[in-house]
């Protein structure tokens, strides 16, 4: 097993945050048609595997994995759909691949959040059903007691979260699929409506609706569709207790676990030193810090300090979501994962770009599923 | 056939859909007498793992760390603390609340678990992390073993 597997092909649909134009088969096929022309691959006849990443209370369906195989030239095909982030999706493709029996893998993940009419609701059908949802509580007070615990015992502060918020949002800028892009200062996220306090309004990502399909290839296949393949050196994943009673509310302890899985099969032993940018999940301001120190890009306790000494801008030291990340670019559900990987392709590519960091060799992608979940993967890539 | 531009997305055809969803839970052997105790008695029970020294509070039948089947039963005070709390603006419909929520992770001392649930009989203001707090359960005759027969944790006297 020591097939090396890269990524031949990305394409996305117009993100935006809502898209009552097009049904979510469209944007499905958008980005289908984008990213098998960008791998040079016709789906019906060189595409051996599909995976789509979905969850019926999102999409509104029962067994919504039917509903995929058309729009993504799987017809007839093997297809499977994972109840999960699209980033699991990556990884499943790559382990697909590694076993032989497939070359070319193709992994779709999309958002039609714009379509769900009662989303806290929706996402309150995730809490443990006998002892926490009939308290009828948000899904986002999850957010606030977590935000508060991570900041009283890391240190970081509500103004290094501002800080977050107007670093990403200032990147989005730059970022063509981007729909939250803003020139906003940390004093502006302070002073915006307390939500669920600590967390207030603008520390909070907005929803967003669009698709993104990757493929992936087995090297000797990459290396004859591509001259920029961009390889998959490591991959984790890992869920904690799904307790809010018995999780570690402080640290991510899911992505540590999941990055020192990563970490260790692409021999990353000092991530600050070996990884030139990090695309990784900040659906609330406070969770980039979290996960920044789970995924051991600074010391515990040090993720804020770094923010506000630039850092993790664009043209910082560690740069982190120069993509405007889900606070810039707004969250897309499931297809999350898929975006944090299509960013860090196309910067290790050099195609991002006004937005194109300056040294961008190898990258960490980081998901977290959102509240109230304890999963996350990591995905890092590499131009060798 | 018209070609006039749509500008109003409320004019774009969409289908309304309303799925309901109507399920029974099972409580589970764990859940029963756990609540059972709340209901009857107003008390708090874990359960305890020998093998890996913690009681887990809410009780449950298997230890998640060693995978043992659970049967010691242990009484936990229902005196706790907040170990943190979250003040909620806003509801589930996305409405902006009239009179906020107080919501806090209460930490009881000896086990591993605790309770998320709301706090009352305090001001937002007033609410302080390791403040100590106590459960304030529904009448005897209105309880109906359910996590709603605590009405809310307010700071203990």
């Amino acid at each position: 097993m020591t097939r090396r597997v890269a990524i031949v092909g990305v394409g996305y649909s117009d993100f935006r945050p809502a898209t009552p134009d097009v049904a979510f088969h469209e944007m499905m096929f958008e980005a289908a048609v984008k990213a098998y022309e960008d791998a040079g691959v016709n789906p019906r006849k060189d595409i051996d595997s599909f995976i789509a990443c979905s969850e019926d209370y999102w999409e509104g369906f029962s067994i919504f994995d039917e509903f995929v195989p058309d729009q993504l030239g799987a017809v007839l095909k093997p297809v499977c759909t994972i109840s999960a982030d699209g980033m699991y999706g990556v990884i499943n493709a790559y382990l697909q691949i590694r076993t032989g029996a497939f070359d070319i893998v193709a992994v779709e993940a999309h958002s039609k959040a714009s379509d769900i009419v009662n989303m806290w609701h929706v996402m309150a059908f995730a809490f443990d059903p006998i002892i926490n949802r009939p308290l009828k509580m948000h899904p986002y007070v999850i957010a606030g007691l977590e935000m508060m615990k991570f900041l009283k015992d890391s240190g970081n502060t509500e103004e290094h979260c501002a800080m977050v918020v107007a670093k990403n949002k200032k990147n989005a800028m730059k970022t063509p699929y981007a729909s939250y892009g803003s020139i906003i200062s940390p004093e502006d996220v302070l002073t915006s409506e307390t939500l669920f306090h600590p967390l207030k309004k603008l520390d909070a990502s907005e929803f967003v609706d669009g698709a993104v399909v990757i493929v992936l290839a087995a090297e000797e296949v990459a290396r004859k569709l591509t001259d920029t393949p961009i390889w998959i050196k490591g991959v984790g994943w890992c869920t904690d207790t799904p307790w809010l009673e018995f999780r570690d509310w402080s640290r991510a302890v899911y992505a540590e676990m999941a990055a020192e899985m990563a970490y260790k099969m692409a021999r990353i032993h000092e991530p600050a030193k070996q990884i030139d940018f990090a695309e990784i999940d900040d659906k609330f301001s406070y969770k980039e810090l979290q996960h920044m120190e789970a995924l051991r890009l600074c010391r515990k306790g040090e993720a804020g300090l770094l923010v506000e000494e630039g850092v993790t801008e664009r043209d910082g030291d560690l740069p982190v979501n120069p993509s405007g990340g889900f606070l810039g670019v707004g969250n897309p559900l499931e297809a999350g994962g898929l975006v944090k990987i299509l960013e860090a392709v196309l910067q290790l590519r050099g195609e991002a770009g006004k937005r194109q960091v300056p040294k961008a060799e190898v990258a960490v992608t980081q998901i977290w599923r959102g509240v109230p979940t304890t999963s996350g993967a990591v995905v890092v890539l590499g131009r060798e | 056939m018209s070609l006039e531009k749509i500008r109003d997305p409320e004019r774009m055809r969409r289908w309304p859909g309303h799925m309901e969803t109507d399920y029974v839970y099972t409580v589970g052997l764990a859940g029963e007498r756990f609540f059972r105790e709340i209901k009857d008695n107003g008390k708090f029970y874990g359960t305890r793992c020998e093998k890996c020294g913690i009681t887990y509070f809410p009780a449950r039948t298997f230890c998640e760390r060693c995978l043992s089947e659970l049967k010691e039963w242990v009484e936990v005070s229902p005196r706790g603390y907040v170990e943190m709390y979250t003040i909620a603006y806003m509801d589930l419909e996305g409405n902006k609340l009239e009179k906020p929520e107080i919501w806090a992770f209460i930490r009881f001392e000896g086990v591993f678990g605790g309770l998320v649930h709301k706090l009352g009989e305090v001001k937002p203001e007033e609410v302080k992390i390791g403040m100590v707090v106590e459960p304030v359960l529904k009448p005897k005759e209105q309880r109906e073993g359910s996590i709603t027969d605590i009405l809310y944790f307010k700071p203990a006297k």
